[in-house]
Parts: structure tokens; C-alpha cells; sequence
């Protein structure tokens, strides 16, 4: 008897294994806001097999502190798989045994691809702050190139949350032809003046920090402080009031008596999951690219000269879906909504739906069987 | 204990949906408030090539909407209409779905605000037989419309075509079109339709409209 008699097909899998690539593109590229690259570096992973007419392929685009190892592990040992493992694999909504999975890097990032930390070949030195001013849209051209590259001319669907919610809807109107299927998720066309105090406090962490330097630090003395703290306190627009309750209450470690000072270490466990973040951050995070896409993050506005979001979405060819959570206050189900409402008064295609969730903003990255089904759904339609 | 049915009154929404595309024309934008799996938007698409729009509050209805590639706003009706110009659509339906409403006076104003054209279809609660029902049995109806009792249905105001047109009357509202159909939501009336039709459908415009 056949060993695959045993194997349920329609059964969810892993991609298991999986392995990173560059993409070293020695095309200058040309910033929005100015600045040039001569050359450089696009790390990205992917997962299934590209089709013979190259129709089959599907961008993931990742969030602020996201990077291109989207699903899989890196070896047996490896127990952090990469973060939308739930969302790509066999038979997962971004099914791999249908679809062409890839994920990259932002330019701009510390990760692998070409950003802040990378050395500038001209001076030999690493850029730094002489790094070009990052954009949405500059994200998505380099995006473009790696496309490109691969010999693909059309994506199947180009999806993403937060800041990749920002670039999948910045790949619908720069490059109406490239992509058939655009899903954005817990985003929004323009931050919001709350999103950007956020991240104002966390960029003064890390530029208030000595060893931030002006930007100019070394792998042993960096601002590690500045940037856990930004960290601690971003990670918290994430979540949610009731999230957080559920998740950690009240719930407290002994205090270490002795010490009179002692009151004031962490104790809560909502204060030690938040150190834990903050410091882990540090440890495969550039303090010079959370500046850069932060940012980014802020500057990011696709209304047009008038004010309104119609006149940049008049270019738009491709199906969009967005998805707002209830319970995310940092990109609200409104901003989501907004999207679809100016698409459809130009009579665009485009669906809204919120997904009810306590999980805050990052209800993107979590089990939710009916995100999965709006994906499904969405990708299934006639294009 | 009657168990609650689904769908047994499909073939009547067959009918109801295509009283309903025959007023619109090829081409057209249509907003279906309560629009459900978006069967009728579908329909149009399909047969008439409008450009369709859909808002529903229920999530499972939104996404099977989605699987049939309609553009859709998941939400409150109110909120969606406000996002919309004045007559930013030549039709807005509301199938079955003013009944339901907890303002449908806001909702049938606002839709002649974004609308040139708004159709209204409703079960006529001033059908003999409903109104034999509320004399003898004191209740309303449990039939094939209203499969289940009153503790398993969703609110519904009742809404009776004499209780319409007077609604239509005092706001200035005008009644183009209407049709009526019996029991059998198939046989089109003519006579008495407040007393005979079950199913009642009326194409309204703003006074000064065309």
C-alpha cells in the first residue's frame, strides 16, 4: 500500500524547512524624497512552487519589526517559525500548494536587505543617518525590482497588515498592472495623529539615548535602552485593554524583600512580559531602522493634492479587501473602512469587512478562523 | 415546538429579486442595503452589468458575498450612506430590510439623498390573511415568510402598504412605480392590493426627481 493513502489532503501542513535568498540588484535606485542607492540588497524567502506561466505568485509584505521569514523554520531546532506561519503553508489560506508565496524585506530594514546599517560602499563606512529618507512607496519599487527579477510580471495578490497593509495598498495604485488581488489589513491611506505621537515617543527614546550617537554606534555600544523602551511602550499600542486583562491581569511575582528599592522592580507580570519584549527587540532590531520606519509609517498619506484619497485611487485596477479588527485602536476599523468607502465612490472594486477580536492591533498576526475565510473567500472570487 | 427552517422561501426570493431587476437598467450603480450573500447584486452583475455595492451587518453574510466577488461595507447602513454624495447611485435597494431597521425613516431619506432611485420591497402585514391572524389568534403569522416564532425572529416592525404609501405621502416622498404581488408572491394584483398582496415593491423618488 501506498504511504500517501494515509495522508488527508485537504489537511493543514508546514512549509517546513526553509531557507533565505538575496537579491542583489545593481540598478541605482532613486528615493521619493530624494537620495540614491547605486546598488543594493533584498533578502526574501519563498514558499511553493512558481507555475510555468509565472501566474501563481503572492507578495507578503511585513509590518514595522517584521522581516521576510514569513513561515517555516530555519532548521529541526529552530522553535520560532516565521511570523504569519498560521496564515502560510499546505491548505492554510495562503496555500502553498496553490500559490507562489514570497516574502521580503523592506529596504531600509536591518534584516538582511540594504538599510541604515549596511556599509555604504563609497565611504567604506556604514550610511547611518546619510541613509536616503525611506517611504511606503520606496519600499514597494525595490519590492518591484525583486518581482521583476523573478520573472514575474502579475501577482496573484499582494497582501499585508499594518505597514504591509500601507504597502500592498501602495502596490494597487503605483502598479495598477502588477498585481490582480490587493488584501490590506489593520491599516490605513494615512496614519493618524495618535499613531504618530506613538512613535514620536519611541523615536525621542532612542535619540535621548547617549549611545544612539547622532546614528553613529557600534555593534557593542548602541542604544539598546532607547530602543527597548520604544519598544516596551509601542508594543502596548498593539494590544488591547482587554487583551492585556485576560492575558495578564493582575498577576504578580514574589517581590524579593530586603532590598527597600525592590518595590520597583518588575513585579507585575505585564511589566516583565513587556521587559521581556523590549530587551529581545534589541537583539535582532537596528535602533537606526525603527527611526527610518517609523517614519516612514508617518509620513505615509495617499491623498492627493486635493485632500482626498479618490484621486490617487484613480489609478487603481485591482480588486481591494480590507480588513478592519474590532478592538484595534491604533489603526481603527474606520480607517480601514475609509479605504473601501473613497475606492467605491469612483466605483472601484472593494470589500470591507472587520473581524471581531480583543486582541488589538495585532489581531492581524493571530488565530482567527475568519480572517482566514475572508482571505479564502477573496482569493477565490472571480477576478 | 416549531424548529426553525431556513431557506424554504428561496423560490419566493427568485421572484422578489426579479421584480426587482427588472426596473433596473443595464449598466447602472445599485446599492443593496441589507444585502445579504448578495444574491440579487449577483444577479445584476450577471444579467444587467451594473456596477453593484453591497452593505450588510452580518459577518458570514459579508464574506459569502466576498466568495461571490461583489464589492461590499460590512457595517451599520446609516454609516455607510453617510460616506455617500447626493446621488452617487441611480438605484438603492432595501430588499426585505426596512422592517428590520431601527431608523427607517433616517434610512429611506438618506437612501433619496444618495439615490436617484430607491426600491422598497416589503411583506405587506396588511395581507386578509395576516390581518385574520392578528384578529382571531392574536398574534402574528408562523409561515413559510416567517418561519420561526416571535422569541427566535429578529425584530420586525410590520409594515402594511396603506401604512407605506401614508409614510410616502407626508414626507413628500413620490411613488413611481409599484408592484404587488399575491400570496403566492407570483400573481401581480391590481385590486385591494393593502387587503390581497403579500409582497409589496415600490420604486420611490425624491418630489422634484424624474
Amino acid at each position: 500500500m501506498n504511504n500517501s493513502d494515509y495522508i488527508d489532503r485537504d489537511a493543514e501542513g508546514e512549509v517546513g524547512i526553509v531557507d533565505y535568498s538575496d537579491f542583489s540588484c545593481s540598478e541605482p535606485l532613486d528615493f521619493a524624497l530624494g537620495g540614491r542607492l547605486e546598488s543594493f540588497n533584498i533578502r526574501y524567502e519563498t514558499y511553493g512552487t512558481l507555475n510555468a506561466d509565472k501566474s501563481n505568485a503572492i507578495l507578503v509584505c511585513h509590518a514595522l519589526s517584521g522581516d521576510h521569514h514569513c513561515a517555516g523554520v530555519y532548521s529541526i531546532s529552530d522553535r520560532k517559525q516565521g511570523w504569519w506561519n498560521n496564515i502560510i503553508g499546505p491548505n492554510k489560506p495562503l496555500d502553498t500548494n496553490k500559490y507562489f508565496v514570497i516574502g521580503s524585506n523592506c529596504i531600509g530594514g536591518c534584516l538582511g536587505s540594504t538599510g541604515p546599517g549596511s556599509i555604504n560602499p563609497a565611504t567604506g563606512k556604514p550610511y547611518n543617518m546619510t541613509f536616503p529618507i525611506v517611504t511606503i512607496k520606496d519600499m514597494v519599487a525595490a519590492q518591484k525590482r525583486l518581482i521583476d527579477y523573478l520573472g514575474i510580471s502579475r501577482l496573484k495578490l499582494v497582501i499585508g497588515g499594518s505597514m504591509g497593509g500601507m504597502q500592498a495598498l501602495e502596490w494597487a495604485v503605483d502598479y495598477p498592472d502588477s498585481a490582480e488581488k490587493i488584501i490590506a489589513l489593520a491599516t490605513t491611506a494615512y496614519q493618524n495623529a495618535q499613531a504618530i505621537a506613538f512613535n514620536e515617543v519611541g523615536r525621542s527614546a532612542i535619540m535621548r539615548d547617549p549611545l544612539w550617537n547622532g546614528g553613529s554606534y557600534t555593534h557593542s555600544s548602541f542604544p539598546a535602552d532607547g530602543l527597548s523602551t520604544a519598544r516596551m511602550m509601542a508594543h502596548i499600542t498593539y494590544l488591547s485593554k482587554v487583551g492585556l486583562d485576560a492575558k495578564f491581569g493582575r498577576h504578580k511575582r514574589n517581590l524579593q524583600s530586603g532590598d527597600p528599592n525592590s518595590i520597583f522592580m518588575p513585579s507585575f507580570e505585564i511589566e516583565n512580559y513587556l521587559h521581556h519584549q523590549g530587551e529581545s527587540f534589541v537583539n535582532r532590531f537596528d535602533a537606526n531602522t525603527y527611526l527610518y520606519f517609523t517614519k516612514a509609517l508617518d509620513i505615509f498619506d495617499l491623498r492627493g493634492k486635493n485632500g482626498t484619497l479618490e484621486e490617487t485611487f484613480a489609478s487603481v485596477k485591482a480588486p481591494v479587501l480590507t480588513v478592519g479588527f474590532t478592538s484595534d485602536w491604533l489603526f481603527p476599523p474606520s480607517q480601514n473602512r475609509e479605504i473601501v468607502n473613497a475606492l467605491i465612490r469612483i466605483k472601484k472594486r472593494a470589500a470591507y469587512a472587520e473581524v471581531e477580536s480583543q486582541l488589538g492591533h495585532d489581531s492581524f498576526l493571530t488565530e482567527s478562523p475568519r480572517l482566514y475565510e475572508l482571505i479564502r473567500n477573496f482569493l477565490d472570487a472571480n477576478a | 415546538m416549531q424548529t426553525p427552517k431556513k431557506d424554504n422561501n428561496f423560490s419566493k426570493r427568485k421572484v422578489e429579486l426579479g421584480a426587482i431587476s427588472e426596473w433596473v437598467s443595464d449598466g447602472e450603480s445599485v446599492l443593496d442595503l441589507g444585502c445579504g450573500r448578495g444574491i440579487l447584486l449577483e444577479k445584476l452583475v450577471r444579467e444587467k452589468k451594473i456596477y453593484g455595492v453591497g452593505v450588510d451587518s452580518d459577518f458570514d453574510k459579508i464574506s459569502r458575498a466576498i466568495k461571490r466577488g461583489l464589492n461590499v461595507i460590512h457595517g451599520d447602513i446609516c454609516e455607510a450612506l453617510s460616506s455617500f454624495g447626493d446621488k452617487s447611485f441611480d438605484w438603492i435597494v432595501c430588499s426585505r430590510t426596512l422592517p428590520e431597521l431601527e431608523n427607517p425613516e433616517l434610512v429611506v431619506k438618506e437612501s433619496l439623498r444618495v439615490a436617484h432611485r430607491v426600491a422598497v420591497g416589503f411583506i405587506n402585514h396588511g395581507f386578509w390573511i395576516n390581518r385574520l391572524n392578528y384578529l382571531f389568534k392574536g398574534e402574528r403569522v408562523v409561515n413559510k415568510v416567517y418561519p420561526d416564532p416571535w422569541w427566535l425572529s429578529r425584530p420586525t416592525n410590520p409594515i402594511s402598504v396603506g401604512a407605506f404609501k401614508d409614510f410616502c405621502k407626508s414626507n413628500d416622498i413620490t411613488i413611481n412605480r409599484r408592484r404587488f404581488l399575491g400570496a403566492n408572491w407570483r400573481t401581480q394584483i391590481k385590486f385591494m392590493p393593502d387587503l390581497f398582496s403579500g409582497y409589496a415593491i415600490f420604486e420611490l423618488t425624491q418630489k422634484n426627481e424624474k
